[in-house]
């Protein structure tokens, strides 16, 4: 590979380089925490998909939109504290065991969408 | 003979013409003089009124049996007071009846003169109208008087300055000038429901003739009225004339030529400008009636007891006037609606097949409440026509939204994607160790 001589190649080479060791560095965390990183990309797209489809058509039933976008954000939120939770090399919570912390998780969910439910129609 | 007696009462609403909704011109008639030599001398005018139908009652102004009503019903329909120097009526009759009788919805014609009685002016001053307080005043003008053989004191005046409406005055121009010489009078600017008829020129003033005028008087230019109407609150119409002579049959038949005017007419317009005139105070024209006053849903015929906010509402409403004899159509293209809550959410102008039908059609608004349908319709010597009727407006019941709204199917969808995927993420999360 050529020495990069000017300082915009240079940039991009850094660039490269961190995003390299971002996803080696990624590739060794648990599957279990994959599998909740992948769940709440997916909860926050849909977010903004409905922003998006707001902003084009406007707002006018509103509550639905509310409902919509607070069930997205809503389980994101309580996938991310899942994730805090069931991280083994936080030591904050080592005391919590994990299936109390998915436990908490699922009831949360639960009251999360029996609101949800009642807000949409 | 009990028969009889029954058939009489029964048919006797029928038999007597009297002043009534269906029929509102004015039948009996009660005439007070100063004199009965007036009832000669004025022929023509209770003539004309006879010719129509009318039943004069002639009685001496201080004849002690006369009286407007007996047993609390009103025995006429309407005065004529050609009694300018009485200074209190006989009978019953005094200010206060006078203006009960108007109050109720009778008709009045007043004529004044000069040295018109403290009684006559108070009737005057209730109904708006202010006569020279000077007793000997007379209306003189130097400019338009009457062109007669001796010079004269140009009391005489020959007026052509009429109000511009066909309805008070009829549709026949008044070719004319008319006669009169009398007291001036002003009306009341705050008083919105007395019109002048017949005006004094810009040059005319109001002052003793015999006297030499010391300072300047006090009602001068049109300013001054000749001939006033009122039309109360209540539909009586009420018509107020400084002069008793101009409804004379001299002045009737007098020829005249007003000063500084090459025309010289055969006739006076007095005639005509009184017979239309009294056609107007005694409901013989402009007196409207609105009646079969319906209002239903588009593609529904029969009256709801209640609206839903945004339904589709036709209202309709007949108009009629009375021309005398019959109710004609009445035509115009001015009549409004307002759905009405404390003030107007819907003013629509209706729209009129010309045969007296007028309707239109509106949206009830988004608003919810006590609603009222009025038409309120006041238009220059017709009679008002206002109308009101209360309506409630609802909004909608909870099973009249829209379960599913197409626009919010992305945010359904959203929810329940969420819901399916916390249930394969559980699945996954629990099965994956």
């Amino acid at each position: 590979m050529v020495k990069p001589s000017s300082s915009s190649s240079s940039t991009s080479q850094d660039a490269l380089a961190l995003i390299n060791s971002l996803r080696s560095a990624y590739s060794a965390t648990p599957t279990t925490l994959k599998i909740i990183d992948l769940y709440v990309g997916f909860a926050v797209s849909t977010a903004i998909i409905q922003v998006v489809y707001m902003a084009l058509v406007g707002s006018f039933p509103f509550n639905s939109f509310l409902s919509g976008i607070l069930s997205c954000i809503g389980t994101a939120v309580l996938a991310v504290c899942l994730r805090i939770q069931v991280n083994k090399e936080n030591k904050e919570f080592k005391d919590l065991a994990p299936e109390r912390a998915f436990a908490d998780f699922v009831l949360c969910n639960l009251v999360l969408h029996l609101v949800i439910m009642n807000f949409l129609g | 003979m009990l028969k009889l007696l029954a058939f009489l009462t029964l048919s006797l609403p029928f038999l007597t013409h009297s002043f009534s909704p269906d029929h509102p011109t004015d039948r009996r008639v009660l005439v007070l003089l100063d004199d009965l030599a007036i009832k000669s001398s004025h022929s023509l005018f209770f003539k004309t009124l006879q010719s129509r139908g009318f039943e004069l009652d002639f009685k001496l102004a201080d004849d002690p049996k006369i009286g407007l009503q007996r047993y609390g019903q009103y025995t006429y329909d309407a005065l004529i007071l050609f009694s300018p120097t009485v200074d209190r009526f006989g009978g019953s009759i005094d200010l206060a009846a006078i203006l009960d009788f108007v109050d109720t919805g009778h008709d009045l014609i007043i004529a004044a003169d000069t040295n018109a009685s403290d009684l006559i002016r108070q009737i005057s001053v209730e109904c708006g109208v202010d006569f020279d307080e000077d007793p000997s005043a007379m209306v003189i003008d130097h400019m338009s008087y009457a062109v007669s053989d001796t010079e004269g004191d140009h009391t005489l005046i020959a007026s052509d300055d009429f109000i511009k409406s066909d309805v008070i005055l009829g549709s026949k121009k008044i070719e004319a000038p008319v006669l009169f010489k009398g007291i001036g009078h002003t009306i009341n600017s705050e008083n919105s429901l007395v019109l002048k008829v017949l005006s004094a020129s810009p040059s005319a003033y109001s002052a003793n003739p015999k006297s030499k005028l010391s300072s300047p008087p006090l009602l001068i230019g049109s300013a001054i009225s000749l001939v006033s109407v009122v039309q109360a609150r209540n539909n009586a119409r009420v018509l107020i004339s400084g002069s008793l002579s101009m409804f004379s049959d001299r002045f009737f038949r007098s020829e005249v030529q007003k000063a500084g005017s090459a025309d010289k007419h055969e006739k006076s317009a007095n005639e005509q400008f009184l017979t239309e005139l009294s056609k107007w105070v005694f409901h013989e024209r402009g007196h409207l009636k609105a009646v079969n006053v319906r209002h239903h849903k588009i593609d529904e015929a029969d009256e709801p007891a209640i609206y839903r906010i945004n339904d589709d509402v036709e209202y309709s409403v007949e108009i009629y006037e009375w021309h005398g004899k019959s109710w004609e159509p009445y035509v115009a293209d001015d009549v409004q609606v307002q759905f009405y809550m404390m003030s107007p959410y819907v003013l629509k102008t209706l729209s009129t097949d010309k045969k007296g039908h007028y309707f239109t059609a509106f949206k009830v608004p988004d608003v919810y409440g006590v609603f009222q349908f009025k038409v309120e319709y006041d238009r220059l010597g017709y009679t008002s026509v206002s109308l009101s009727k209360q309506i409630p407006v609802r909004p909608f019941r909870h099973n009249e939204y829209d379960r599913f709204i197409p626009a919010a199917y992305p945010y359904y969808g959203a929810a329940f994607t969420m819901m399916t995927g916390f249930f394969i993420f559980t699945v996954v999360h629990l099965y994956n160790k």
